[in-house]
């Protein structure tokens, strides 16, 4: 026997009975009273609690009265079943007794339980008379199930309807109890969790059983996620498709969700199918390993409907390959024959069977075809006279003289490349990354016989070799550059020099790369025709691949090939590849075999941090083995544990339950882990303590998720129930821009010499009275005097307008009045007037503040440059410090008299300042020596040379001012 | 100009505070050759002020003329070249900086600096000193490494270079190097030298100021000079004349961290450490320091909280603190800290209430 479930997780074998239940039944009393149907109070505890999370479901049906269409659609055809019900009922609960013998080990009673409810009717019965019921097994019984099975359309809408009703109430949004988000950035729509997620035994049928039926799923199934949901039917032989078109069997969704699949499904008159259908036609079809006449019908059937099912695909299958369709019909049969007698299997299959017809690459059709235009005009464009010039002028769509195709590996680019120049006659040439492709060298000379860049210049530019002889008789020539963004470190200047040649060249280029938008190939794609290679659909690789099969011998049904199809992810080579290599050890190879060989692979995949983080705080998350805890929250080292932190809180433990101590203990151990976890980050990064990272990731993430696990709960009304993204990195970059900023301002107030407290100091005690002397006034003085006392406060303390604002910021709380709240706007104006009117007088001050530009430069020269003098002058002011002042006071003068004169120089020297060159002159009598006013005079003069560029300096500072920002 | 700096004493003489202090290092650099100093002792005691009268004590007048400088510095650490910049004081015989602020690669900063001052020796005219002085502050937050560093450098350019450290702590800083420096612990001011202090402000303000009024004060003040003469500041822009029970106003902050306590002890449960989290992330934004943070918050906690869990509360703000300094991001400190609260007091209202 095999549960789905263990194919998805391992790890929790013993687990189904006490899985999943508390959530659930912590909701369920509260929606028991809105159930509607009385009979059922009746019933014994066990079927009520499964009943009881139907009966919450039409409750929320009823307050949401969303699916009026739906529902109302439902109801009618479920009347109508029910009689049908009746006759299916025990049926399928045989079907499930044969599963209990084969599985003793699993026979946990919850189990049956679920099993039961399971089975349509139970809602209406008690469910342990029925189990009583279902312990004998008949056959025949059986049998009849399964031609009523066969029989379909009646018993299928029928198992619909049952299923319908069973679960038809399990509205989406009525999932709220057991459903977690599945949080998500890009998360395309929200799927729930099934509601009943792991409680249903999975049945198990005959491999064939669902052959030549077409599912779609739609919406929320009701235990199986739709992956499992998937793998079941596939397993059976059915085939899954993305949306519902005239071929579809069966719309296999759990209740009517109105959504488009099922308007379409209306509309096609497809038939709707539940889980509980879906079972019922798995299980009943069993038994036929006992009845042998009934398998052979199978097995007659299965092969009935193969036939039945090509046309469908192929029509299905790439409009491209429409028009070559034709062409193929005869390929697959003869040449594959002709091939096996005479090669015997000693060649790899992807050579073995590398197309030999343009038509046969499976897909992207259209590029081949482009490939095959512009190759055929090439020389009609540009070989005719040899001349570019000519060519390109001529030419308007086919303008490039060279080709990018690009794509994924695999996908059949060179192939193709080869091929088309096959085709066309050319002979091809092919370099690639096991050549040297440097620059070429003065060497060039030696021709061919020197270097590989050598003979490749050689080669396009000798028309020689290419056209000089009769074109019709000798083969003209294609350059194949492959792999060109391998081109690295050993092909020096290769891809400039492949440039050179597709400008001077006389023959076609073909390059090929894996990743258009690489940087290096950046200058490339503007000298080629780019044709971009799409990944093959799963149906047009699985046609090729069951041609190699069919040819090989090989015994694979179209399902297990399209699975590979998928697995490998467009990659053609890589499935020929597995599916050589299975062959060696078996001859039939089934869908089972395929998702065992490549379920290592499928690993691989990106997980995004929140799927990662889902998963870890997800019910199973306490099943997850250690590995792939470790994948999980390895999958991005960084973000995954920013979100585990920002989150955690959400998640209610489901080893806490109802207790809201334990909880919060809970949580302080997460939280302290997390801690720890940043504990040990600082030791990798700071002192590169790299092997360290595992640590880091069990703390951070999986021991948090470990406790926490369970399911989430917002914390805030209409908060979304999706996993945040991580609030730290934000909040990090604001308090970085806001110390920044708060640095700016300490050092302003540095400058001005009255305080010399630190930047915390500054913060914490200075900045509630600063903030005070810099708003109250304003909020009660009239506006004149406010404004010169506010003014003049900013000036004594060097405050600038931007500090202003800093002090504003750092000063607001959320949730705290704005402390500029009652300032009028006309005082604001007047106050920003007023703060630029007396910066105009007093010119800043001091050459306190020195910001070097360009310091980044050898700055211990010009500082101490800038020391030496000082110690001279000061010396000298020492003795008369008088006179001193006296001189200061005639060059403010000056200075102010300049300022006027020059109306530009001020506003240059502002542009200066936030550039980053700050130079200020003192005005401050209190002492400011000669040498500090011979910097500022430096810096007048810079301003003055900057006075011819003063726009571009407008617009540089006001980028400047931005970034500060 | 702000009262706090205004009276501010601007030399040695005119100290009010720690007046014995102020004369020992006034003996000390007239008499004899300044030996490395290292200032400790809580915010708002006074050590920067004594530090910088003890420049000018040193070097007279000279040594309040400074400026600010960005510098920017090129460090050549083996294989890699570091830029870093620093915001510097200086005047022509001092440097003053706080290394700290360069984060990890605080080492590089006080290797540089050191050999850089030490390089530009002064020549010795007319009997001035002989030496530079190189004021670090926040010593005590240096990582071990920088430490580590100066106290090999210390002594290598003690000839032309004398060190002055400043921090709130000597605990954090190594005992190698507090070996090498006279040790200099500021107290912080009684509330009768901060009255005393606060009256010579208002006297000079020409202001009348109840005694009692100036008491409390200094008792809200947390014995910091600085913040007492501040909040006699505010209450000045607030209200005058003084009366003896007038609002002392609490700091912005301060008040916001006592309604993140008294979030936590009204509620206990993930949604409520959710909403503390968002208001911590606040503090932090507005630039306090997360120590600071820390704290109060456990200050406020303490004067809430029954007797019987004092001891362990405290235990665990200590313990969440240390590990915060080891850690980087403040924010989830204090969160545990937070979460280990409400899981503790959540735990004892159940035991003792049911």
């Amino acid at each position: 026997m095999s549960d789905i479930r263990k194919w998805f997780m391992k790890a929790h074998e013993k687990g189904n009975g006490n899985a999943p239940k508390p959530p659930t039944s912590s909701t369920a009393d509260a929606k028991e009273t809105s159930s509607v149907k009385s009979e059922q109070a009746s019933e014994d505890l066990e079927t009520a609690a499964t009943r009881k999370k139907t009966s919450k479901y039409f409750a929320k049906e009823k307050a949401k009265a969303k699916e009026e269409k739906g529902v109302e659609e439902l109801p009618a055809k479920r009347k109508l079943k029910t009689d049908s019900d009746d006759v299916g009922k025990p049926r399928p609960r045989k079907a499930v007794k044969v599963d209990d013998d084969d599985d003793d080990d699993f026979e946990v009673p919850s189990v049956r339980k679920t099993r039961d409810n399971s089975t349509p009717s139970k809602k209406l019965k008690s469910g342990s008379g029925r189990g009583i019921a279902s312990k004998t097994v008949d056959n025949d019984e059986d049998d009849d199930g399964e031609d009523a099975q066969e029989k379909d359309t009646p018993v299928k809408s029928g198992g619909r309807g049952r299923g319908g009703r069973a679960a038809s109430g399990a509205s989406t949004g009525g999932r709220g109890g057991g459903g977690r988000g599945r949080g998500g950035f890009m998360n395309f729509g929200e799927r729930k969790d099934p509601p009943h997620k792991g409680e249903k035994e999975v049945p198990e049928g005959s491999p064939d059983c669902l052959a030549g039926l077409t599912f779609v799923i739609s919406g929320t199934l009701d235990s199986l996620e739709r992956e499992e949901a998937e793998d079941l039917i596939k397993r059976h032989g059915g085939r899954v498709t993305g949306s519902v078109s005239k071929k579809t069997t069966y719309l296999l969704c759990d209740e009517d969700i109105g959504g488009k699949k099922s308007e379409k499904a209306k509309e096609l008159g497809t038939k709707f199918l539940t889980e509980d259908g879906l079972f019922d036609l798995i299980r009943s079809s069993k038994p036929s390993k006992k009845s042998l006449p009934e398998s052979t019908n199978k097995t007659t059937e299965k092969v009935s409907a193969k036939p039945k099912i090509s046309p469908q695909k192929e029509g299905a299958r790439g409009k491209a390959l429409a028009k070559s369709s034709p062409k193929k019909v005869p390929t697959p049969s003869s040449p594959a024959k002709g091939k096996k007698k005479t090669i015997e299997t000693s060649l790899p299959w992807t050579e073995k069977y590398r197309p030999k017809a343009p038509n046969e690459i499976v897909g992207n059709q259209s590029m081949v075809t482009d490939l095959h235009k512009w190759l055929s005009h090439w020389h009609d464009q540009f070989g005719g006279t040899g001349s570019k010039g000519k060519g390109k002028k001529s030419s308007d769509t086919n303008a490039k003289k060279a080709v990018l195709l690009s794509g994924t590996p695999g996908i059949g680019k060179t192939t193709s490349a080869k091929l088309v120049s096959k085709m066309l006659g050319f002979q091809a040439v092919e370099v690639n990354a096991s050549d040297s492709r440097g620059k070429a060298n003065s060497n060039i000379a030696k021709g061919i016989g020197g270097s590989n860049a050598n003979a490749v210049k050689e080669l396009v530019n000798n028309e020689a070799i290419a056209s000089n002889i009769d074109r019709s008789k000798h083969p003209k020539t294609v350059l194949i550059m492959d792999e060109v963004d391998g081109m690295s470190a050993g092909d020096r200047g290769g891809v400039a020099d492949l440039i050179a040649s597709i400008k001077i060249s006389k023959i076609p280029i073909i390059c090929i790369c894996n990743d258009r938008y690489s940087q290096k190939l950046k200058s490339l794609v503007n000298y080629c025709l780019p044709l971009n290679y799409r990944k093959p659909t799963k149906q047009q690789m699985a046609k090729r691949l069951t041609y190699i099969a069919k040819a090989e011998g090989l015994e694979v049904n179209d399902i297990a090939l399209e699975e590979l199809a998928e697995r490998v992810n467009g990659d053609i080579r890589s499935a020929v590849n597995q599916l050589q290599y299975m062959s060696l050890s078996m001859s039939v190879i089934k869908y089972d075999d395929i998702r065992q060989r490549l379920l290592s692979s499928a690993k691989d995949e990106d997980i995004s941090p929140f799927t990662a983080v889902d998963k870890l705080f997800g019910y199973n998350g306490g099943k997850l083995r250690m590995d792939e805890r470790i994948d999980l929250s390895m999958s991005d080292f960084d973000l995954v544990p920013l979100l585990i932190q920002e989150n955690y809180a959400n998640y209610r433990p489901s080893s806490a339950g109802n207790d809201e101590a334990k909880r919060m203990e809970l949580l302080a151990r997460a939280a302290e882990s997390i801690a720890d976890g940043d504990i040990i980050n600082v030791q990798i990064r700071r002192h590169r303590q790299w092997q360290l990272s595992l640590s880091s990731c069990v703390a951070s993430c999986i021991l948090p998720a470990s406790l926490m696990h369970g399911s989430r709960v917002p914390l805030e009304q209409g908060e979304k129930n999706y996993n945040r993204f991580g609030g730290w990195l934000g909040k990090n970059s604001t308090a970085g821009k806001n110390r920044r900023l708060l640095e700016d301002l300490h050092v302003h107030v540095l400058a001005s010499r009255e305080s010399s407290s630190g930047r915390e100091t500054l913060r914490v005690d200075y900045l509630p009275l600063l903030l005070n002397r810099l708003t109250s006034p304003l909020q009660t003085l009239p506006k004149d005097e406010a404004v010169s006392e506010v003014v003049e406060f900013m000036n004594s303390y060097s405050i600038s307008q931007e500090d202003y604002d800093t002090i504003m910021e750092l000063a607001k709380f959320k949730g705290r009045a704005n402390p500029l709240e009652g300032v009028p706007p006309a005082v604001k104006t007047a106050l920003t007037k007023k703060y630029k009117e007396t910066s105009k007088t007093r010119m800043v001050r001091a050459a306190d503040m020195v910001q070097l530009p360009g310091v980044k430069k050898a700055p211990k020269k010009r500082i101490a440059a800038m020391l030496e003098p000082n110690v001279e002058s000061l010396r000298d002011e020492d003795g008369e410090p008088l006179a001193e002042n006296e001189e200061e006071n005639e060059s403010d003068a000056e200075d102010s008299e300049e300022a006027t004169n020059g109306e530009n120089l001020e506003s240059n020297l502002k542009n200066l300042n936030a550039r980053g060159i700050q130079v200020e002159v003192d005005l401050k009598g209190a002492g400011s020596s000669s040498g500090t006013r011979k910097t500022a005079g430096k810096g007048r003069g810079r301003g003055k040379a900057a006075d011819a560029p003063a726009e571009k300096k407008a617009t540089g500072r006001g980028a400047g001012a931005k970034r500060k920002r | 100009m702000l009262w706090v700096d205004k009276y501010r004493p601007k030399s040695l003489d005119k100290v009010i505070v720690h007046e014995e202090i102020a004369q020992n290092l006034k003996k000390l650099v007239t008499e004899q050759d300044c030996p490395h100093l290292l200032f400790y002792g809580p915010s708002g005691s006074g050590k920067k002020t004594l530090i910088m009268a003890l420049l000018k004590q040193i070097y007279g007048a000279s040594a309040e003329k400074v400026k600010v400088e960005n510098r920017a510095w090129k460090v050549d650490a083996g294989s890699r070249t570091i830029d870093l910049e620093l915001t510097t004081l200086s005047s022509t015989n001092h440097v003053e900086l706080t290394p700290s602020d360069a984060g990890f690669q605080d080492r590089y900063i006080v290797q540089e600096i050191i050999k850089e001052m030490a390089k530009n020796r002064p020549i010795d005219t007319k009997g001035k000193k002989g030496y530079k002085v190189l004021v670090l502050n926040e010593v005590d937050k240096l990582s071990r490494e920088a430490q580590h560093s100066l106290r090999r450098t210390m002594e290598k350019y003690s000839s032309s270079c004398r060190l002055i450290l400043c921090c709130n702590s000597s605990s954090k800083v190594t005992e190698a190097i507090k070996s090498r420096c006279l040790n200099v612990r500021i107290n912080a001011p009684s509330h009768e030298e901060i009255v005393k202090v606060l009256e010579f402000v208002a006297k000079k303000e020409s202001l009348q100021l109840p005694h009692g009024f100036a008491a409390r004060i200094a008792e809200k003040s947390n014995r910091s000079l600085r913040r007492a003469i501040l909040s006699l500041e505010t209450c000045r822009v607030q209200n005058y004349p003084f009366t003896d029970n007038q609002v002392i106003s609490p700091m912005d902050w301060e008040e916001y961290v006592a309604e993140i306590s008294t979030d936590m002890m009204r509620e206990q449960s993930p949604k409520c450490l959710f909403q503390v989290r968002g208001k911590v992330y606040e503090l932090l934004l507005n630039c306090i320091p997360p120590e600071v943070i820390l704290k109060r918050l456990l200050h406020e906690l303490l004067k809430k909280l029954d007797s019987e869990l004092k001891l362990e509360v405290c235990h665990w703000a200590a313990y969440y603190e240390h590990r915060m300094r080891l850690g980087q991001k403040a924010i989830f400190h204090i969160e545990a800290f937070v979460a280990k609260f409400m899981s503790i007091y959540k735990n004892f209202l159940i035991t003792t209430f049911g």
